[in-house]
């Protein structure tokens, strides 16, 4: 990135409230709009609303099914470009989460073009064009219009064999757990806002941020996962209570083994904690078990909310470790942490041993 | 305020987005001759980011509502509160649930727990059943009694809804530092969602947890 394009855009995320995945709306909040919408079914529906999934999937013959998704936030980062990266890999993940393989993308840009200069749409759109390309698929077109705040983002058509759709359902008891990003792009994102991460906490976050899941998915696919999804807007808790949930189970995570970005233990424990962490937090913590003592800060990163997050895959034990030595071989910093076992549907036991 | 006492800073960091409340407060307190930092901030979300920031610099913290936003004061001395005790966290007009949560879980500290399954005292007549429950809880706060808990299921979350008599002495209780927690099924299911602060609804987990990490169980 040039300096020149650094000033000129330096405003992109100053009026922004909520970056990234944390624009979401939250679960509890959407649950209730979502009631009574009329909805249609059909057989080729294959995964609906009703478990939060990634992506829609219809399929269309027996060997080809379709997948669906639209993902779009404000601005996280200050550089266009890398804005329009980030927003895109968020996009194109769920896709990847369903375990599919993307084919089509089209733009979606609200953007106030009298604000900034045009090298700056410009680039957003440039960043986000990258990295359809890298993931193999067809940049078709999109749809812009005049708006206060800047918003960018991707619908993405993907393509899947029916039988080997991955969802939050399908996790079986024994399963374990393996995250393929480290956590916490929430709380960095507002150290980074607040100057106060180091150039190599910076590198690091933005190579998450911008890492496409597509390697990863292809790894994981080697070893038969039972289910997936992305870790994104609702936390690393919420994701794999949704995953239990869907898969009638309950979830026990590590939080010692869970990796973490650079820098964001220190920031959360400090308070940089962004709203949608305490969010999350409100609608997840009634399925939340403590077993023992887990930190506050700790605690706020399980329920950060991520932008362009991991895949979390739910997959035999004894396949996990050799899945976790082929990711980190290829320079994914995946972990197993946890499992998913019988009992009560959808609760998330969170345990810590000793730290260090 | 008197204006030479630079010691004392008063801020208004009303109307910033996140993270500038949390920092400007933060680069005041790193500032080794400002003694305390009073906050007006709207939203709650920062009032719990600098309660955090207080607890990370050791410092004591101290929260009130004032209208639509909220005071806040982080003094620098050594605190009870800073190092994360329940008690003292619970004696601030604003209590951050994720304090309580992080410092007590079951398994941390014995003590005995109350277990209330129904709205009353005994079998007999009905409303007098409940006046008893209710003189049962004063009396046990009256005489110093501070169980670890006091854990509502079944008919017993009906203690905690807003017109409830028994509200206040429960309240008594967790100002006093003592859990008081209602199974979240049965809130559901006795249509109080909604009406029970959230960070006191629990689960049968939990539930069993406190129970079983006990040094008695009392259920009236």
């Amino acid at each position: 990135m040039n300096e020149e394009r650094q000033t000129a855009s330096k405003l992109l995320t100053a009026n922004v409230k909520a970056g990234g995945c944390a624009a979401k709306i939250g679960a509890a909040e959407l649950a209730q709009i979502l009631t009574n919408l009329p909805l249609a079914t059909s057989p080729d529906l294959l995964t609906g609303m009703e478990h939060f999934e990634d992506a829609a999937v219809y399929r269309i013959s027996e060997e080809v099914a379709i997948i669906q998704t639209i993902d779009f936030f404000p601005p996280v980062v200050d550089d266009p470009y890398l804005y329009g990266m980030i927003s895109a890999a968020n996009a194109l993940s769920d896709v990847y989460a369903m375990g599919g393989t993307p084919i089509l993308a089209l733009n979606v840009l609200c953007f106030p073009t009298c604000d900034f200069p045009i090298d700056v749409v410009r680039d957003v759109l440039r960043g986000g064009a990258t990295q359809v390309q890298a993931a193999g698929a067809i940049l078709a077109g999109g749809h812009s219009i005049q708006s206060h705040e800047p918003i960018y983002g991707l619908s993405v058509t993907g393509v899947v064999h029916p039988s080997k759709i991955l969802t939050n359902g399908g996790a079986k008891a024994g399963d374990g757990i393996v995250i393929c990003k480290p956590l916490g792009t929430g709380v960095a994102l507002l150290g980074m806002k607040a100057n106060l991460i180091s150039k190599n906490a910076d590198d690091v976050l933005l190579k998450s941020l911008t890492t496409l899941n597509n390697k990863a998915l292809e790894i994981a696919l080697k070893y038969s996962p039972n289910a997936a999804t992305d870790v994104t807007g609702f936390g690393l808790i919420g994701h794999v209570h949704e995953m239990a949930k869907a898969s009638g189970l309950s979830a026990q995570i590590s939080v010692n083994r869970v990796p973490l970005l650079p820098e964001v233990y220190e920031l959360a424990d400090q308070g940089f904690v962004p709203a949608g962490a305490y969010g999350n937090r409100n609608s997840y913590e009634q399925f939340t078990t403590y077993i023992n003592d887990v930190d506050l800060a700790m605690m706020d990163l399980l329920f950060d909310p991520q932008t362009s997050g991991g895949l979390l895959f739910s997959i035999p034990f004894e396949k996990s470790e050799q899945l976790v030595k082929e990711l980190l071989a290829s320079d994914i910093q995946a972990a197993c942490i946890g499992n998913f076992r019988a009992g009560t549907s959808g609760i998330v036991e969170v345990a810590s041993d000793e730290r260090g | 305020m008197s204006v030479d006492d630079k010691a004392k800073r008063q801020v208004d960091l009303r109307g910033l987005i996140c993270p500038e409340p949390v920092l400007r407060t933060k680069k005041l307190l790193d500032d080794a001759s400002i003694e305390s930092v009073e906050a007006i901030v709207d939203g709650e979300v920062n009032v719990n980011n600098l309660n955090r920031l207080a607890r990370s610099l050791k410092m004591q913290f101290a929260s009130e509502s004032k209208d639509d936003n909220f005071v806040v004061t982080i003094e620098r001395k050594e605190s009870a509160a800073a190092a994360g005790s329940v008690a003292s966290a619970s004696s601030h007009s604003h209590v951050d649930p994720a304090n309580m949560k992080a410092s007590t879980t079951a398994q941390s500290e014995v003590g005995n727990v109350v277990f209330l399954g129904k709205d009353k005292f005994g079998d007999g007549d009905p409303e007098f059943s409940t006046t008893l429950l209710n003189m049962f809880l004063q009396t046990m706060f009256e005489s110093g009694q501070r169980p670890r808990a006091l854990l509502m299921a079944n008919t017993g979350v009906r203690l905690m809804a807003p017109d409830s008599p028994a509200l206040k002495v429960l309240n008594d209780f967790k100002e006093a530092g003592c859990d008081v927690l209602a199974c979240g099924l049965c809130v559901e299911f006795y249509g109080l969602k909604g009406k029970i602060p959230v960070e006191q609804i629990t689960n049968m987990f939990a539930i069993c947890e406190y129970i079983f990490a006990a040094d008695k169980v009392i259920s009236p």
